[in-house]
């Protein structure tokens, strides 16, 4: 199986594209492959020339931490769960999340998501869920690994200065829910950075890795009380 | 004291970070990447704490006796008493922040059985409990960075501390993004940084712990603890991947272990341990299903299906992802595998190391848990232990001239350029391997004196090599200046093993198969120059 990545050995270099031969256990993961081209031996790209190591980030390999997010065969979706056998062709595509700044070649900067965050102001204080508060889609709304995959597919989604995605909804449901005396200015928040320009395209849930409701986020949050 | 330096970002390093903030330290808060990524988000089963209603007969005296007797008498009793008289404020605190708890139609968290206690006092998340606590203090910490009293520092890995005379003035970091060494003085650096897992390769823990922090601190004079006691998780499952953890809540919720004679099912843990078996402590699960040739069968197929559903969704998942296995109509093929350090960076009741101003918290240190760590109480730890070294160092004097790091810094640099400066092709990985291959052959989960001697030649060997060769540059720096001290902890493992003589929790020797009433304390290693030295803590030093 041919991989071909796109690769940058640093945040201002010129990206390239770079083909190697996979020649490894065909049940692997995206992850898996990427760990077998790097370490199975020494590093040669499909010319037959040695090459640098790929970059890429990895933290818990079971699909919870979000860290491997990038885009396979033109879909946002994490390496470590997604399968070599799942793939159709007989070559896979890796590119890095194109809506943040790349690091070094799979590695992206997503501290934008957290930012936006932090600059909104969203966060619980004082504990006073809503009495009716939906507990099963809390549950689901916090299981969120702000891997970003949810900002890379949005149509909406460009560059964060403005309108901050479908993980800034759900952390507004999530602080609304548990905060009801918050509901207001998180409400207005909400309004501000997703809800007027969310054209309702749903991509986001279909790539979500924790399948998280996006849609009932927006729904409760759309209500006047919730 | 006004700054604080936190490395690790974790369930522990944002606790501490949420706290001294909330009491007017001024925090920076250090890691690679953002908490989600930490493996505080893998802990799935748990969170003990007696709370009022909780099970008849239930008590923190009695969730204390289980915290001992689960460690085999080498956790501190002191420690210990503070630990879980604090479990229920911690569990209120929590649910105050926002973790949203499994909770009955009142309102209140449900608890599960969890191996070694004699309560049902497991609080839990489904079975992503440390996954809705990191979001609950993500949200929490995100408050004290709107408000400037946290500084987050992404990128960042910890380098080695700044030390002079015993006392910690900060440490020195290595910017991935930026690609450079700095000093970053501080009035006491908090260690928040996970267990070993690098040691064994791929465990049931995230790739980021590799247990450098505490093998470097031990070289800069840190002493450790209990570095022997390995938790072997008896459930996980083998993938290509990694071994995935099967949590204990899967037995907690009534999961049977068995293995198969012919075509007979035996449920061996039932058999000698009674109705309770499957949730007997790690430690004998763990060398129950080893004495049964390494194989066993978790079956949860009998259980409703409501149950799995709704207690249990992450494991059906996993096992379906991973391991094609659909948990409702078929057994869970399992095996023991490294996945808990009882040991790490030995701290007092206040977490403080032997080296003033430097703290340890959260796996990396070693305190409550002795010779064996029951299930739920590291989530409980880490918070616990989090707060103690908050509460400590705001109610200390700062402000200490620091001392002046920079001729290190220009060293140091100097050092990581000369070893940049290569074409070499040689991954720093393969020194990795070697080591983890060394260590799952000699320090399983049945030990004797010829098998851990062997192990140490080996280590030795890798040692004597190792700042000999040129590695990749390709690689992130940091795995490549990580290698020495990470190499140095694994010795100073595996000559703890070898110095106890007995067998206790999760260390077992073939060779001395009782525990010997005699050596009925923490072990405490030191190392000088090259030199390593053992120590058992029979003045009990560590629990003031």
């Amino acid at each position: 199986m041919k991989v071909k990545i796109l690769r940058q050995q640093s945040p201002g270099s010129a990206p390239y594209w770079e083909t190697f031969e996979y020649d490894g256990p065909a049940d692997n993961s995206v992850a898996g492959a990427l760990d077998y081209i790097n370490y199975h031996d020494d590093i040669i790209n499909a010319d037959g020339k040695p090459t640098t190591r790929i970059g890429w980030e990895c933290s818990c390999l079971q699909g919870i931490c979000g860290a491997c997010a990038m885009v396979i065969n033109g879909r946002p979706a994490l390496a470590c769960e997604t399968f070599l056998r799942d793939l159709k062709g007989k070559s896979v595509e890796i590119r890095p999340l194109r809506k943040f700044p790349v690091i070094h070649d799979l590695v992206t900067d997503r501290s934008s998501i957290h930012e936006n965050l932090k600059q909104a102001n969203v966060y619980i204080g004082a504990y006073q869920p809503a009495e009716d508060g939906d507990h099963a889609h809390q549950y689901a709304a916090a299981k969120c690994l702000k891997c970003g995959l949810c900002l890379e597919v949005c149509p909406n989604y460009v560059n964060g200065r403005t309108f901050f995605g479908a993980v800034f909804a759900n952390d507004c449901y999530l602080v609304a829910s548990r905060n009801h005396a918050e509901g207001g200015r998180i409400r207005a928040l909400y309004a501000e950075h997703f809800g007027k320009t969310c054209s309702k395209a749903l991509s986001c849930m279909e790539v979500c890795p924790m399948k998280i409701p996006t849609l009932a986020s927006i729904a409760k949050l759309n209500r006047k009380k919730g | 004291m006004k700054d604080v330096l936190i490395i690790g970002s974790g369930i522990s390093g944002m606790t501490c970070a949420v706290r001294c903030a909330a009491l007017g330290v001024h925090v920076t808060l250090v890691s690679p990447f953002p908490s989600e990524r930490s493996q505080s988000v893998m802990a799935a089963g748990g969170i003990n704490a007696v709370l009022p209603g909780g099970e008849a007969g239930d008590s923190v005296q009695s969730h204390v006796e289980d915290t001992l007797r689960g460690g085999c008498g080498l956790g501190g009793e002191k420690a210990v008493k503070g630990l879980c008289e604090h479990g229920g404020e911690i569990l209120r605190w929590l649910e105050s922040i926002g973790t949203v708890f499994s909770v009955d139609d009142r309102g209140r968290p449900l608890r599960r059985a969890f191996g070694g206690q004699t309560h049902k006092r497991t609080c839990y998340c489904g079975a992503s409990t440390g996954k809705q606590i990191v979001s609950a203090l993500v949200m929490e910490a995100r408050r004290f960075e709107a408000a400037g009293r946290i500084e987050r520092r992404l990128w960042c890995c910890f380098h080695s501390a700044l030390i002079r005379d015993g006392v910690c003035h900060g440490a020195m970091l290595y910017d991935e993004a930026r690609g450079g060494l700095e000093a970053v003085y501080a009035d006491a650096v908090v260690i928040a940084t996970g267990g070993q897992n690098a040691l064994f390769g791929k465990t049931t823990g995230s790739t980021q712990c590799d247990g450098y922090a505490a093998g470097k601190l031990f070289m800069q004079g840190a002493e450790l603890k209990n570095l022997e006691f390995i938790q072997y998780h008896p459930t996980t499952m083998e993938t290509p991947q990694k071994r995935m953890l099967i949590s204990e809540a899967a037995r907690g919720e009534g999961g049977r272990l068995f293995i198969r004679d012919g075509g007979r099912k035996v449920y061996f843990m039932e058999e000698k341990y009674g109705p309770g078996g499957n949730l007997m402590t790690r430690d004998i699960v763990s060398r129950e299903i080893d004495a049964q040739g390494g194989r066993a069968w978790l079956d949860l197929s009998f259980l409703d299906r409501a149950v799995i559903d709704e207690r249990l969704p992450e494991v059906r998942d996993l096992c379906a992802k991973y391991g094609g296995i659909d948990v409702t109509r078929e057994p869970i093929p399992v095996q023991p595998s490294v996945h808990f350090f009882m040991g790490g960076l030995a701290v007092h009741l206040n977490h403080e190391t032997n080296i003033r101003n430097l703290f340890a918290i959260g796996e990396c240190a070693s305190i409550y848990h002795g010779a064996n760590r029951v299930g739920g109480n590291s989530l409980l730890a880490a918070i616990y232990s989090g707060q103690v070294a908050a509460e400590e160092i705001s109610g200390r004097t700062g402000g200490m001239h620091p001392a002046d790091f920079s001729g290190d810094v220009e060293r140091e640099r100097r050092l990581l350029e000369k070893s940049m400066d290569t074409q070499s092709a040689f991954p720093v990985m393969y020194m990795r391997d070697m080591l983890a291959e060394t260590m799952r052959k000699h320090l399983g989960i049945v030990r004797s004196e010829q098998n851990l001697a062997q192990g140490l030649s080996d280590i030795d060997y890798d040692l004597s090599i190792a700042e000999r060769i040129r590695y990749d540059a390709s690689v992130m720096p940091y795995f490549n200046f990580s290698l020495t001290a990470i190499l140095t902890l694994a010795r100073a493992t595996v000559t703890c093993a070898l110095e106890r003589r007995e067998s206790r929790g999760a260390h077992y020797r073939s060779d001395f198969p009782q525990a010997d009433g005699a050596l009925g304390f923490a072990t405490i290693i030191a190392y000088d120059g090259g030199s390593y030295s053992v120590r058992l803590d029979k003045e009990r030093a560590y629990e003031s």
